[in-house]
């Protein structure tokens, strides 16, 4: 049997070459310039010292590159020509502008991502299939889905003044929700951002070290520095003037630090909090947002404030509010993708 | 202050070349100071869970390995199946088991134990298996017994025959949707 298998081979080839091909080649009548040039060996072409002249024997021998960058004791001086960011911003109609952000010699430029983290691993193995096979829906072939009625109504004309008048809201409301679309392999929803905010209502009465501590808190728990803001209401009962002092701490996070922060609040935190059966069923803001609240105790447990406890003074640990942006629509979709990730949820469920 | 983090933050997005619509047009002629951005310092460290699975992650913790004592592997709310998290004492310092040492526990001996509750459980559901056999067996003679099976056969036969011609029309329905349209807009 092997010994038949190449005379196969040879046969099938064979035929092929037999076979007229689609584009005759054989017979061409023009002649272009460029065939006499094609003719010649392109060794021919090239001067005959760069490539002829036989390197002589110790010069092979004492090439090795790698020895002799070992060797080296210090690092090599760079080179001349290095480009510096400006350092100030002078407007668009500068000549010497700023590189992208992106750009690893940009002022602004933040390295990373160092790790692949576990939250996001699962994500990817685990959670998008699920979601995907659960919100599938089958319609039947030459299914059209029943026209829906315009999100804007008209006017009906009954008085003359509908005229070019703009389009009525919502019946029930003035408020023109997000639209949900189908889920499909592209549009998963997944955790966009995280944000964790602090009001720290002593900081307006009493002293800033409220305001320090609650920011070295936030930062610790969420490899994140924070930005304070100040107030923009005037509350006489709280103490607070529009601009006076700063009131508030509020870490954002995307990409690896929130998936870092997701993995030990659902892993580690939340599980010790104490008398805690999961965020409430009614929390979001019914376009895929939701929010909870951490009390000063539960934000004690992070391990990051859980190892160094005695730097931070007892009492002015902070609360905060965490709000988990997810890039699906309704509330519904965003509570099926973190009850996927881990997170629970009791009580009645508003979508 | 509050005046200058929106215009800075206009200068920075000008290092792209989309610029936001301002309606506030207030000129800014001075230089903007780039400011690198400040991240804390991050460690890695290796957490390992209550069951002995481990992961790492990026903290600002200088610990190099954690141990959790109570997580997501053996706390009820994640487990609500698990009979073994569901009896658990609260007794995280060892109190309640140093008093019983000490004291024996005669004073909780009237409240049954987790294995006499189950047990009662069996004993009850074996009774009224029982005793439904017993009253079913009384009632019923063998005659109406075999009648009762043929009778049972038919419906049965009937119930899976309607069944099938409603799944038919279904269908019928279901393929015959999007055609009916086509027709109408053929015509």
């Amino acid at each position: 049997m092997a010994a038949r298998e190449p005379s196969r081979y040879l046969a099938r080839s064979f035929s092929r070459a037999i076979l007229p091909s689609a584009r005759p080649q054989s017979v061409c009548f023009r002649r272009n310039a460029s065939d006499d040039a094609a003719s010649k060996s392109p060794a021919d072409e090239l001067e005959s010292s760069s490539l002829a002249t036989a390197v002589p024997e110790n010069v092979v021998k004492s090439f090795d590159p790698i020895a002799r960058a070992k060797s080296r004791k210090g690092q090599l001086p760079r080179s001349r020509y290095q480009f510096r960011s400006p350092k100030y911003d002078r407007g668009p109609l500068h000549p010497h502008q700023p590189p992208p952000p992106s750009d690893p010699s940009s002022r602004l430029f933040v390295p990373g991502p160092f790790s692949l983290p576990r939250t996001e691993q699962t994500w990817e193995s685990t959670v998008a299939p699920d979601i995907l096979t659960l919100c599938y829906v089958h319609n039947p072939p030459g299914f059209k889905p029943p026209p829906k009625a315009p999100r804007l109504r008209e006017w009906d004309d009954s008085s003359p003044y509908h005229k070019n008048r703009q389009l009525r809201g919502p019946r029930g409301g003035d408020v023109l929700r997000l639209l949900r679309k189908p889920i499909r392999f592209n549009n998963i929803p997944v955790v966009e951002r995280v944000t964790i905010h602090s009001y720290v209502k002593q900081a307006a009465t009493d002293n800033s070290s409220w305001l320090h501590v609650a920011g070295m808190a936030m930062q610790a728990i969420s490899n994140v520095r924070v930005d304070t803001f100040k107030s923009k209401t005037s509350v006489s009962t709280w103490g607070i003037a529009p601009g006076r002092d700063s009131v508030a701490v509020k870490a954002e996070l995307r990409g690896e630090n929130m998936q870092h922060f997701l993995g030990k609040l659902i892993d580690v935190v939340m599980p010790r909090i104490k008398e805690w059966d999961g965020i409430k069923g009614t929390s979001g803001d019914s376009s895929g947002n939701i929010t909870f609240g951490l009390e000063p105790e539960n934000v004690a447990l992070f391990p990051e404030i859980e190892v160094n406890y005695d730097m931070y003074p007892p009492k002015m640990i902070p609360g905060c509010h965490v709000t988990l942006h997810t890039s699906a629509r309704t509330d519904k979709d965003a509570r099926l993708l973190l009850s996927a990730m881990g997170i629970p949820f009791h009580g009645k469920l508003v979508d | 202050m509050s005046l200058t983090t929106p215009l800075r933050r206009s200068a920075v997005t000008t290092t792209t070349i989309r610029t936001p619509t301002t309606f506030i047009c207030s000129q800014c002629r001075h230089a903007t100071l780039l400011r690198r951005p400040k991240r804390p310092y991050t460690f890695t460290q290796l957490v390992t869970l209550s069951d002995g699975s481990t992961y790492t992650q990026r903290t600002t913790s200088p610990l190099p390995v954690y141990r959790s004592t109570r997580d997501t592997r053996n706390s009820l709310l994640w487990n609500p199946s698990s009979h073994k998290l569901m009896n658990v004492e609260e007794d995280e310092a060892g109190r309640l088991a140093a008093f019983r040492a000490k004291f024996g526990r005669s004073w909780d001996a009237n409240t049954p134990t987790e294995e006499e509750v189950k047990k009662k459980e069996d004993d009850v559901k074996v009774h009224t298996e029982a005793a439904a056999a017993q009253a079913a067996g009384e009632q019923t003679l063998e005659k109406n017994n075999e009648a009762a099976e043929v009778e049972k056969a038919r419906l049965m036969a009937e119930q899976a025959k309607e069944d099938q011609e409603e799944e038919d029309n279904l269908l019928d329905l279901i393929s015959s949707f999007g055609q009916e349209e086509e027709a109408g807009n053929k015509k």
